[in-house]
């Protein structure tokens, strides 16, 4: 610790820190513009001059390390007129039309301007001009002459988001940000260089010109899609999301926030929402009163479970469910006598089920992510899946951390990867096998060679020992296995090993009990061998679930399909009642992120027209159903009668034990691997039109390796017939030459595909 | 006694003489009421009427909604949406203003960067139906249009003052 003095106040502070650093720990304010806390030094706006003792000239208090004894004065005489001279050249080349610009009332130059401004202009002559910039449709940089070159948006792709598509171009007065060669910003988290910028060059395109930062309210949510629990400020004007905005937490988001939770709200307005309740009577739709409409359904009910018994009757709910809906429907329906309960709709292995000694969960705090040394991510598109995520575990590789893969696709994750191997999904289970012999192997001295000897070193070499598994392995047909080698290895090497999660309330779901009981279907189950009746909350059967050609079947052959959803979908073909619910910014609810931390959030908008909160319809629904324990009055009852006298951190757990590891006869024909694309995972997000907008929200393509292209002989880029069980489609023949030869690359939960069969297995691709 | 005075008072009717004498002196003093409507008061060019919204003298509307006048409007009466324009210009698609809550401070005029909205000398208007003293867009353009002559005499004469 080392002793400074900043206006007269003594401060101590660490060895090695700036003078900026030292000056907020104090909370002293010292203007400045490129400085950024996450980002690091350029020390090119000069605004922080801060005069110091003994120094000749001012110096930039974010450049400049503390030393002993140091007098920093922020608001002297000299400081104060560097300070102003600087902003005074900043200002010769900004526009100064603040009152049409978007960051107009929220702007730092704005505000600086104010404390260090002039009063008025000396500069008469022409202004610099920098021509707009199309940067894609989430980031606007139409106004890029406002720009004050601080580089903060391009540091924040070299340094956060691992990928430098911003650039500084030309020099002096020319100098300019720019993409490279007319490019797009494609990175998952391109939303905060909006944030970052500290005048209004890069602005939200879908909120351009929609408010001023002074109308809006401000309301705290949390994020309804990936599983980190991003904790959001949703902003609203005249009773309508507008714009979602970071809440720092250095525990979770930090201060980002991926593009997927920053523009999703766009999809919450979408035409497509259900406004009010609706039943099919003779093949017709038709509007009804919510009274008639749960009736119907609750009638419907009735009349099966007292008729074809309960088990007919089962429920599906998507993991981006609240804690409370999720709790209710599970309720429901064991009130009515069925155990048919299930949130994993892309799930297609269940045998961890009763082997499991409790919620599987991230298997640590996604602080200690940052905090590890090795990693081993297993089936995971990683990426796409979690970009924060990833942007912690790319923090942490900076530092040193190794961190290898074992997937089927090789996708760059924008960091140095230390070891990897790429294998088709029925050779997982295999490698992460030869991974734990090699390990057993190097702990007693035995170093092999090979792909799984090098992981297995680079593992038994760390302190701090991460295995996750990603997507991809827990809706792998062998997951149990997947994670039951995980946790050998991570005992093999003392590490942790945790599931990445794959929504928003992943965990929340075993919390509140929506799995089947002892005799109860899950969810493959419930599809497989059709039920009378469905209960679907939040469900979009064709690109939610892990066999869309199953489920969709099930729904057409069932006799009654009870609809919850916000939008209006392809429900109206199977579906006999639809009853329209309230998305996350509507309802007041609590998610569970994977990492086991319970976050209850408040409605930021009233539900749209007669939506309503899920769990008020669940409640009335089971008041209909006369099933007791359905009285509770506010979201907050339910919650806690659902985590009730437990202790969360007590009932996550990860062991698992009893899963015989085998290998299975290699598959013949190509193997089929999907990922749910970064913006088709859930309802709302498959409606904001900016991010389908998006190149990552692109239609599907066929990828295969050159090799097998050349033997169906079909050039890339032509149209290839995809065929899986008995749907096919016709898809854009693609190659990469990282993905094992015999797969094939085929997304899903998106409408091109879901016409094809279950998300692994067998595939075949033939020319069109 | 006293009552032999007042009678000699009351006689000589010298109260009525001293009212007289007030009367008088107005009946030949200069008349200072205005025969309203037939004559009206001098006005301040920083007078504060009716609004209006000016335009530029190609014809393009001045406004560039930046919700300034909203925001400083204590009375709440000034409504505005925004959208961008085809040409990518920012402009409003609602500009109202409601002159029954109007307290006509002339905050919206001062606060304006572009001298859109202005404060006319027009103090006689009326409205017969609930709705006829909300002002819309059309309307204010309109008026603006029919007064700029005026408009920018004043705001010419004010200019040496702000």
């Amino acid at each position: 610790m080392i002793n400074i003095e900043i206006d007269g106040k003594q401060i101590q502070t660490e060895n090695g820190a700036t003078i900026i650093e030292a000056a907020h720990q104090a909370g002293i304010a010292i203007p400045h513009f490129c400085y950024h806390k996450k980002l690091s030094i350029a020390a090119n706006c000069r605004m922080c001059l801060v005069q110091v003792e003994k120094a000749p000239k001012p110096l930039p208090a974010c450049a400049t390390p503390v030393t002993e004894g140091m007098k920093v004065f922020t608001h002297s005489e000299q400081a104060v007129k560097a300070q102003q001279g600087v902003m005074e050249f900043l200002l010769v080349n900004h526009p100064l039309d603040c009152p049409i610009c978007d960051q107009g009332g929220e702007c730092m130059l704005q505000d600086m301007s104010v404390g260090y401004g002039g009063g008025h202009s000396r500069y008469h002559e022409e202004k610099r001009m920098v021509l707009a910039k199309d940067l894609g449709p989430l980031v606007s940089a139409e106004e890029m002459s406002r720009c004050i070159n601080c580089t903060r948006c391009v540091r924040f792709g070299q340094e956060i988001a691992g990928q430098m598509e911003l650039g500084q171009a030309f020099r002096g007065e020319h100098a300019e940000v720019m993409s490279f060669v007319s490019g797009t910003v494609n990175s998952e988290l391109s939303g905060n260089m909006i944030d970052l910028c500290p005048v209004g060059a890069l602005t939200s395109k879908p909120f351009r010109y929609k408010a001023r930062s002074w109308e809006l309210s401000r309301r705290r949510s949390v994020s309804a899609h990936d599983s980190l629990g991003s904790n959001l400020a949703v902003q609203t004007k005249n009773n309508r999301v507008l714009r979602v905005l970071p809440v720092e937490n250095e525990d979770i988001n930090e201060c980002w926030l991926s593009d997927k939770d920053r523009f999703a709200y766009e999809g919450l307005n979408s035409a497509e929402r259900l406004t009010r309740p609706m039943i099919k009577r003779d093949g017709q739709w038709q509007e009804v009163e919510w009274q008639a409409a749960l009736e119907y359904a609750g009638n419907g009910l009735r009349h099966i479970a007292n008729g074809a018994g309960a088990e007919q009757i089962g429920a599906l709910a998507t993991a981006n469910s609240t804690l409370e809906e999720l709790y209710l429907l599970q309720k429901l329906v064991r009130g009515i006598g069925s155990q048919n309960v299930d949130f994993r709709l892309r799930q297609s292995d269940f045998s961890a089920d009763g082997k499991q000694q409790g919620a599987p969960w991230l298997g640590m705090s996604i602080a200690d992510i940052g905090k590890a040394d090795r990693f081993l991510i297993v089936g995971s598109f990683l990426r796409k899946d979690h970009p924060l995520l990833a942007a912690r575990i790319r923090q942490a590789v900076k530092k040193g951390a190794q961190a290898s893969i074992i997937h089927s696709v090789d996708d760059d994750l924008l960091m140095k990867v230390a070891h990897k191997t790429i294998v088709a999904p029925d050779a997982l289970v295999d490698v992460l096998t030869q991974v734990s012999k090699a390990l057993t192997a190097e702990k007693q001295g035995q170093s092999g060679s090979g792909e799984a000897a090098a992981i297995a070193k680079s593992l038994a070499g760390g302190e701090r020992v991460t295995v996750l598994l990603g997507n991809f392995a827990q809706q792998h047909p062998q997951a149990a296995q997947l994670q039951a080698l995980a946790q050998q290895i991570a005992a093999l090497s003392n590490g942790k090993f945790g599931f990445l999660g794959e929504a928003a309330n992943g965990v929340g779901g075993y919390l509140a009990q929506a799995t089947p009981g002892a005799n109860g279907l899950n969810a493959s189950a419930m599809l497989a061998t059709p039920r009378k009746a469905y209960l679907l909350l939040n469900v979009e059967a064709e690109l939610d679930c892990a066999n869309p050609q199953q489920a969709i079947a099930a729904m057409q052959a069932a006799d009654l399909v009870v609809a919850m959803s916000a939008y209006k979908h392809h429900a109206t073909d199977y579906a006999d009642v639809l009853l329209p619910i309230a998305p996350f910014t509507e309802t007041s609810g609590t998610f569970v992120s994977a990492e086991g931390r319970v976050q209850s959030f408040k409605g930021a908008v009233k539900p749209l027209g007669e939506a309503r909160p899920a769990w008020k319809v669940l409640r009335v629904l089971g008041n209909l159903l006369k099933v007791e324990g359905f009285d509770q009055d506010t979201s907050e009852a339910v919650r806690d009668e659902a985590l009730k006298g437990t202790d969360v951190a007590a009932r996550l757990n990860n062991a698992i034990g009893g899963v015989e590891v085998k290998a299975i006869a290699a598959a013949n024909g190509l193997q089929r691997v999907s990922e749910v694309p970064i913006y088709a995972t859930d309802a709302v997000v498959r409606r904001s039109a900016p991010l389908q907008a998006t190149a990552d929200a692109a239609i599907p393509q066929a990828w295969l390796h050159s090799d097998e292209l050349k033997k169906l002989g079909v050039q890339a880029g032509a149209m290839v017939k995809v065929s899986q069980g008995q749907g096919s489609v016709q898809l854009v023949a693609a190659t990469d030459d990282k993905l094992p030869r015999g797969v094939a690359r085929v997304a899903a939960g998106h409408a091109a595909t879901a016409a094809l069969g279950a998300m692994f297995g067998t595939i075949t691709v033939e020319r069109a | 006694m006293k009552y032999l005075i007042n009678l000699f008072k009351s006689l000589l009717l010298l109260e009525l003489f001293k009212g007289m004498t007030v009367t008088g002196k107005y009946f030949f003093a200069r008349h200072v009421t205005v025969q309203y409507p037939e004559e009206k008061t001098p006005q301040s060019f920083r007078f504060r009427g009716l609004h209006a919204q000016r335009r530029y003298p190609n014809g393009e509307e001045r406004c560039i909604a930046c919700k300034l006048c909203e925001a400083v409007c204590p009375a709440l009466a000034i409504k505005i949406e925004v959208a961008e324009r085809e040409d990518g210009s920012r402009r409003t698609t609602q500009y109202d203003i409601d002159l029954t809550k109007c307290i006509f401070c002339g905050f919206c005029e001062e606060s304006c960067p572009v001298d859109a909205i202005v404060e006319t000398r027009i103090y006689e208007y009326h409205g017969e139906n609930r709705g006829d003293l909300y002002y819309t867009k059309p309307m204010l353009l309109a008026m603006g249009d029919k007064y700029e002559e005026q408009i920018a005499m004043d705001r010419a004469a004010d200019a040496k003052y702000r």
